[in-house]
């Protein structure tokens, strides 16, 4: 376990290493450090939309009154590239999100990690799209 | 207009592509270096660059030198498996999305202990900056890349010194990143959805490194997905408009050496900077000269070389390197950006909330 956990750790390190991410707006433009949360809820739209799509979220709150939250997730490009469609977040399904409130207060929220209940990681895995994983697809190695 | 450009090109580009030897779509394994591989022509005798291709194989590799590799622009063997060994895990971390939580969870586990919060480690800050960017945001290399960084001229890798006036300029733009912001103005023609002008839209970055060349006799079109700009090359034209025309992607002017479609491109605008993303770095100057190679060297593989004249900017000229490939099943999506911009919306919405609360604060004061 330890193990995974450093070498997820090192692969996204080297992801910022490689490539700098600053020079897109910080994340701490929109969302405040001191609001950090764990929303679990039920899909109701997803939009696929550029720079960023948004998963609109229904999350039961404990006096059984029901928000919609905005969750922030990355550019569809490379999600449609993995394989990833329309169609691939139904509505209904349940997913939980890790991450941070915006500083405006609103519903909304960065997706930092976002998860199936059982702790699987959504948008994972590749589709025959010739995604990096696409193993029948690969060539020129 | 420049829509209908290349509307027209795309149509004679299909009408051509109709028409073309199946020899052309031959065995992608082919380069240049079989004796048999033949750089494909389009049918009235151009060299073929047309395609989509992508720069995700530049993944990891650094944008200037690192020091101690001094003048080597390759990798050793021992570094080379080293970094095959970091694609390989990047591959399973796009399987498998890792089993890492976001570091808010950690924050809010030591806020019920009553324990101080962890302090987030990142590169690019504290808290929400300090959290990686989301697996699922990430393209990836499919092979490791040979180079030990995409700048290769001057022969250390390493960019030129800028300019007093630069860096001038550099500080007023890290100045104005840092402040409460003002209005949209206050960042980036990226973030603003506007460009990344000719050199950000192709330096590979995280995500969004496809570009499409489509052809036409007389003319070469790129259409660059992240954010959505296209260039429409002309061939054999002999002179730069003149300095009243100015945009944010310049204009290009391109003749063929042998097989290499070099581009001329000059009466930029300037403003976007010439690193990653069109943001990194200063400002660049309206007197920028970028002179571009594109050379295809195998079915699958072109390669791509940029050359950055800015005397207003850098106390010299750079160059960078790097290939850019065919993927089977890659493709581009079109990158509407503008409509869907609502992270512009919300960090203005951010700022005035901010703002608004240190005024309740200043006000509450005795």
């Amino acid at each position: 376990m330890r193990t995974r956990i450093l070498l997820a750790t090192a692969v996204i390190g080297l992801v910022l290493s490689a490539v700098p991410v600053w020079a897109h707006h910080a994340f701490a433009a929109e969302f405040d450090v001191n609001k950090p949360l764990v929303l679990k809820g039920t899909v109701t739209k997803m939009e696929w939309i550029n720079p960023h799509a948004w998963i609109h979220l229904a999350v039961k709150n404990a006096d059984g009154s029901t928000t919609e939250w905005l969750i922030e997730a990355g550019a569809p490009n490379g999600l449609l590239r993995r394989g990833f469609t329309k169609a691939s977040l139904p509505p209904g399904t349940e997913i939980v999100v890790e991450g941070w409130q915006a500083k405006d207060e609103s519903n909304r929220a960065n997706g930092s990690n976002i998860t199936y209940p059982d702790g699987r990681k959504l948008f994972i895995g590749s589709q025959g799209t010739g995604a990096p994983t696409d193993k029948e697809d690969k060539q020129g190695k | 207009m420049r829509k209908q450009i290349f509307l027209l090109l795309s149509a004679l580009a299909l009408l051509v592509a109709a028409t073309l030897p199946a020899a052309a779509q031959s065995n992608p394994s082919k380069t240049k270096s079989d004796k048999s591989w033949a750089a494909p022509k389009t049918p009235w005798g151009d060299p073929d660059l047309q395609g989509t291709w992508t720069g995700d194989d530049t993944w990891g590799v650094p944008f200037e030198r690192p020091k101690n590799f001094g003048t080597r622009k390759t990798l050793t063997e021992d570094e080379l498996k080293d970094r095959q060994k970091r694609v390989e895990q990047s591959e399973e971390f796009v399987e498998t999305g890792g089993t890492n939580h976001s570091p808010a969870v950690a924050q809010i586990e030591a806020k019920e202990k009553g324990e101080a919060v962890p302090q987030a480690q990142g590169r690019y800050g504290r808290g929400v900056d300090a959290a990686p960017v989301p697996g699922h945001w990430g393209e990836f290399a499919r092979r490791p890349s040979h180079a030990t960084s995409q700048v290769v001229d001057p022969p250390d890798g390493r960019i030129p010194p800028i300019t007093p006036e630069a860096q001038k300029l550099l500080d007023e733009k890290m100045a104005t990143r840092r402040r409460d912001p003002q209005s949209w103005e206050d960042w980036s023609y990226y973030d603003r959805c506007i460009t990344r002008g000719v050199a950000g839209s192709i330096i590979p970055v995280i995500y969004g490194n496809g570009l499409e060349i489509v052809q036409a006799p007389g003319y070469v079109a790129i259409r660059y997905e992240m954010v959505h700009d296209v260039r429409v090359i002309p061939l054999g034209t002999q002179e730069h408009a003149g300095p009243g025309y100015r945009s944010w992607m310049g204009d290009p002017i391109g003749h063929w050496e042998g097989n290499t479609l070099v581009v001329d491109t000059t009466n930029f605008i300037g403003k976007t900077s010439i690193g990653v993303n069109g943001d990194a770095g200063p400002p660049s100057s309206d007197e920028t000269h970028l002179v571009e190679r594109f050379t295809r060297t195998a079915d699958n593989r072109i390669d791509y070389q940029m050359r950055v004249d800015d005397p207003k900017t850098y106390t010299g000229p750079w160059t960078v390197e790097f290939p850019i490939t065919q993927e089977p099943g890659y493709k581009l999506f079109e990158y509407a950006c503008h409509e869907g911009n609502m992270a512009m919306r919300n960090m203005l919405s951010a700022a005035r909330a901010e703002a608004a609360k240190k005024a309740a604060a200043g006000a509450a004061k005795p």
